[in-house]
């Protein structure tokens, strides 16, 4: 290798490149800047061949985007230098002082030294090389050179070639689209080559060139290949794509096509994108920038259609017929055969969907021109007929063999015309690592999710009678999203209307609301709770009410995590779903739940309790609550009733079983303020350990409370001293009884020194108003110690907050406390000042070390 | 030093790693893993269909850190792991021969 004395022009180049990064900066982008970088490339290679000593028999010509003009700042340079074989002897000088400096100059240069014949050797081999050739630009140096390959170019590979050129073309393009993924709304989009991007853009031209000999958009408008409206369009697209490339290459500092997640915020920032909307500024480019990439996509895709429907001349397999009046299929596609029948008959605009997915033929590009341009007749009263809302719902029962009808719904703009709610979504971009795609698209994708999930989940999948209900909530699950949090709540909000127009039963849009509203309760609560805990799982069988809707909410729950992105789902997040899923399965299906038919149940147990009674009492079975009703068998109720009775001569009445495991007390008195902290504290003087409550309130005041308890010292159920455990429960409702210095004075139980760990404990309190229809829940966690649960039911009845269930776990040394409250009224605790009052005061409670240790117990 | 390999169940995960930065451990690797001990996979029957539970989703922490924090460190994993029931997880200890931190090249204990 030859040694190089700097060169003075190599820094004319880079200072004219600073120049030109300068000119940008003050504004100039697009077309204008990417043909000044050639220009300057063009000039600095023209003087450098200038100075070779022998330039007979040689041309230099400029291949790929140098030959268009078009070099964004860190492009390659694609420079072929064209000799004629008498001259290879004095080749290797020129060849250094051509392409030297170039490397130099710190240009990535691709270089070849050909002869016409190799040329053309090469091109056949290498398509890549062939479509370089068709940009090819005359430099410097022999011209006629350069036109014998033109002209050996043009006989060769385009006259009589061309439905080969095509099918490589076309063969090359889905490879890439493969390769780079079909989508052009990744989060991080390949600029050049995702579909939309640039080599679709070039390969039109290319195409536009060598079959029709088009060398511009314009020259295409003219000879009617584009609207005039699409090419606008299409241009800016282009232009706008053109300045993010020259944005990107300048942030990179390097040849760099890919949009990355950390260059996205800045460019948005330069192209002066602000925030509005609830939409990140970098949000709202990345919108505008999938609009544009859509346009590319979409503007190309037909033009290749239109290409190989004029240059193919096979006879099709299928012939062509007539599906229905105004719809027929000709080669394969599907075509709207009659534009003026469409404003007589605009249901045509979406059977031809339905059509396209029950035969999984695609519609032909023109009638997708055509509906595009008739979507002004889909009008509020069309949106509620059933001509359309049937057939739209047959394209998302049938789509799964081809997403063809569905993504041609959204790209014909018919989608969003048919619900305009949808419009919202389209392209919207969320600015976070998480989710890969833009809402639309996510949408798209979890529908033809749920389509695999059809096969791959048969049985599960078979059992849910409403599939459209299904599909339907795949398609608009995140249809609130856009405008900040909480997007699963603002998107039922917005179905419940659109499942009114689509004509479904009131059943069915009770269920696509509830699905839309929970689609993220099964993915988020598998990962974060604890599956064993059976109170949990009978919550979560509460709020889903049914197999069937559990069914499709699970479905729905693995649909949306796949199409997310290819991060989110795997097998083990597959496998804690599973297991959520068949845990809440198993206990809808058990007979102690209440069946779907609430009402219906419960006036079947009123009935059973009246029979029982056979009028031996009072009081009347209709009046007794719901949730009590529900909660015991009714030979257990009627019992309760002839209890009840007793209660007149005695305030109190405790009856213990020994069950299974535990002791279960039943407690019948008069309501009276703050029972439930009275009850826990005797207990805890007695030893006994609550693992759970019940309460309920009849009409005329009696309580009826159901108590499950074990013994803190080993101890036998007959041995246990139930006399004095009802004498001291009848003295506290009495107040007869200083719970609070009783249990201060009762050391901890023996078997169960408090450990100094104990203080690690972490106390929390948590108010959950979502779980349950009815009741706010309240839960604190807290180190064990006698009395506690004395002290937080206690400090509850301080609020005025009435308990209706509690639920006592102990784990280790702490103590897992679950209240269902309510408000005197009746209410959930609502109010945040409340809220915050009542959780500090619980806080505060389990924080707090009662000044008692083991130090107390040589008293006693 | 040591290294602490910890299985605990996934939805303890926040609890750990919150009582492990509450005693100074900032550090540590965290993976979805799945396998199998004494709470045996199992199969699940569910409307004909059966559906075989063989490896269960566990979360793996590992940390390396001083001989002399060990025992403190793993009473603390385990006590914010622990529920009582079966499949509550397990805790390795090994032993490490040297640490490298690729950046600097520091090495041992500096290197933590």
């Amino acid at each position: 290798m030859t040694c190089h004395s700097p060169n003075p022009m190599n820094g004319e180049l880079l200072s004219k490149r600073k120049a030109l990064e300068t000119l940008w900066q003050q504004g100039t982008s697009g077309h204008k800047l990417l043909r000044q970088q050639a220009l300057l490339i063009d000039t600095f290679i023209s003087r450098h061949f200038s100075t070779a000593r022998s330039r007979q028999g040689i041309a230099l010509v400029a291949l790929g985007g140098y030959g268009r003009q078009e070099i964004f700042p860190f492009s390659d340079v694609d420079l072929l230098l064209l000799y004629n074989p008498a001259v290879v002897d004095r080749l290797s000088e020129t060849v250094e002082a051509v392409f030297y400096p170039l490397w130099d100059a710190g240009l990535e240069v691709g270089h070849s030294v050909r002869t016409v014949d190799e040329c053309l050797t090469s091109a056949k081999e290498d398509f890549f090389f062939q479509v370089s050739l068709v940009d090819a630009r005359f430099l410097a140096g022999e011209a006629s050179l350069f036109a014998t390959l033109q002209t050996r170019f043009r006989q060769e590979f385009i006259e009589g070639c061309r439905p080969q050129f095509i099918e490589n073309m076309l063969a090359f393009r889905t490879k890439r689209h493969q390769n780079f993924g079909i989508q052009p709304y990744l989060l991080e989009p390949q600029i050049k080559e995702n579909r939309g991007g640039f080599r679709d853009i070039q390969a039109m031209l290319w195409t536009a060139q060598m079959i029709f000999g088009l060398p511009d958009l314009a020259a295409m408008e003219e000879a009617g290949l584009l609207h005039n409206d699409e090419r606008r369009l299409f241009e800016d697209a282009w232009d706008f794509l053109i300045r993010v490339r020259n944005r990107l290459h300048y942030l990179s500092t390097r040849k760099n096509d890919q949009l990355f997640f950390e260059h996205q915020e800045e460019i948005a920032t330069a192209f002066d994108f602000k925030p509005a909307d609830g939409l990140l500024a970098v949000e709202r480019f990345m919108c505008e920038l999938y609009r544009h990439m859509q346009t590319v996509a979409v503007t190309t895709d037909l033009f290749f259609e239109h290409v190989r429907e004029t240059l193919s001349s096979l006879p099709t397999a299928s012939p062509d017929r007539r599906l229905e009046p105004g719809i027929e299929s000709r080669q394969g596609w599907l075509h709207l055969t009659d534009a003026t029948q469409i404003n007589k008959k605009p249901a045509l605009l979406m059977r031809i969907f339905a059509l396209s997915a029950k035969t999984g033929l695609p519609i032909h590009h023109r009638t997708k021109k055509l509906i595009k341009n008739s979507l002004h007749l889909i009008d509020s009263r069309w949106r509620r007929s059933k001509r359309l809302t049937r057939p739209f719902l047959d394209v998302l029962l049938h789509c799964g063999k081809s997403q063809h009808a569905l993504n041609a719904l959204l790209e014909t703009g018919m989608l969003a015309a048919f619900i305009p709610e949808f419009a919202a979504v389209e392209c919207l971009a969320q600015h976070d690592i998480y989710h890969v795609y833009t809402v639309d698209s996510h949408l798209m994708q979890t529908t033809a999710e749920l389509h695999r999930l059809q096969t791959e989940e048969s049985r599960i999948f078979s059992s849910i009678t409403t599939p459209h209900i299904l599909f339907l909530a795949g398609l608009l699950h995140d249809i609130g999203k856009g405008e900040g949090g909480a997007h699963a709540d603002r998107g039922a909000r917005i179905a419940g209307p659109i499942a009114v127009r689509l004509g479904l039963t009131p059943d069915e849009q009770d269920t696509l609301v509830f699905l839309i509203r929970d689609h993220l309760f099964l993915s988020s609560t598998a990962l974060r709770r604890d599956l064993e805990d059976e109170n949990f799982i009978l919550r979560c069988a509460d709020r889903i009410r049914n197999p069937e809707r559990l069914a499709m909410l699970y479905l729905l729950s693995i649909a949306d995590a796949r199409a997310t992105g290819p991060t989110v789902w795997n097998d083990w997040k597959g496998a804690l779903l599973l297991e959520l899923y068949l845990k809440i399965a198993h206990t809808l299906n058990r007979g102690d739940r209440l069946p779907p038919d609430r009402h219906d149940n419960i006036a079947w147990l009123r009935r059973q309790v009246g029979e029982l009674l056979d009028n031996g009492s009072d009081l009347d079975p209709a009046l007794l609550p719901e949730d009590y009703l529900l909660s015991f068998t009714p030979a257990m109720i009627v019992e309760h009733i002839k209890r009840r009775q007793a209660l007149n001569k005695a305030e109190l009445l405790l009856h213990a079983e020994e069950e299974k495991g535990h002791w279960a007390l039943l407690i019948l008195t008069k309501d009276r303020p703050g029972l439930l902290a009275k009850i826990c504290g005797v207990l805890a003087l007695h030893n006994l350990d609550v693992l759970a409550a019940q309460i309920f309130t009849w009409p005329d005041g009696t309580v009826v409370d159901q108590v499950e308890v074990i013994p803190t010292i080993e101890g036998n159920f007959t041995d246990q001293d139930w006399r004095g455990l009802e004498a001291d429960l009848l003295a506290a409702i009495n107040n007869r009884l200083g719970l609070a210095h009783r249990l201060h004075l009762k050391p901890a139980p023996l078997r169960r020194a408090t450990p100094p760990a104990v203080a690690r404990t972490r106390q929390k309190v948590l108010l959950d108003n979502d779980t349950s229809m009815e009741s706010s829940i309240v839960e604190v966690f807290a180190a064990e110690r006698p009395g506690l649960l004395y002290e937080i039911t206690r400090t509850l009845a301080d609020f005025g907050i009435n308990i209706f269930r509690a639920k006592i776990a102990k784990e280790a040394e702490k103590v897992i406390a679950v209240f269902y409250v309510r408000n005197s009224d009746g209410s959930k605790i609502e109010d945040p000042a409340l809220q915050e009052e009542l959780r500090q005061g619980l806080l505060f409670l389990v924080a707090a070390r009662p000044g008692r240790s083991t130090a107390t117990l040589p008293f006693l | 030093m040591k290294k602490i390999e910890a299985i605990i169940k996934p939805f303890k995960m926040d609890e750990v790693k919150e009582a492990l930065n509450n005693i100074g451990i900032k550090g540590m690797t965290i993976s979805e893993v799945k396998g199998y001990g004494r709470q045996k996979g199992h199969k699940e029957i569910y409307r004909g269909a059966e559906y075989v539970m063989d490896f269960i989703p566990k979360i793996k922490i590992e940390l390396v850190l001083e001989a002399a924090r060990v025992a403190e460190v793993v009473e603390c994993i385990r006590r914010a792991a622990l529920t009582g029931k079966i499949g509550d997880g397990k805790i390795f200890v090994l032993p490490v021969e040297d640490v490298i931190r690729v950046r600097t090249g520091e090495k041992g204990y500096e290197a933590i």
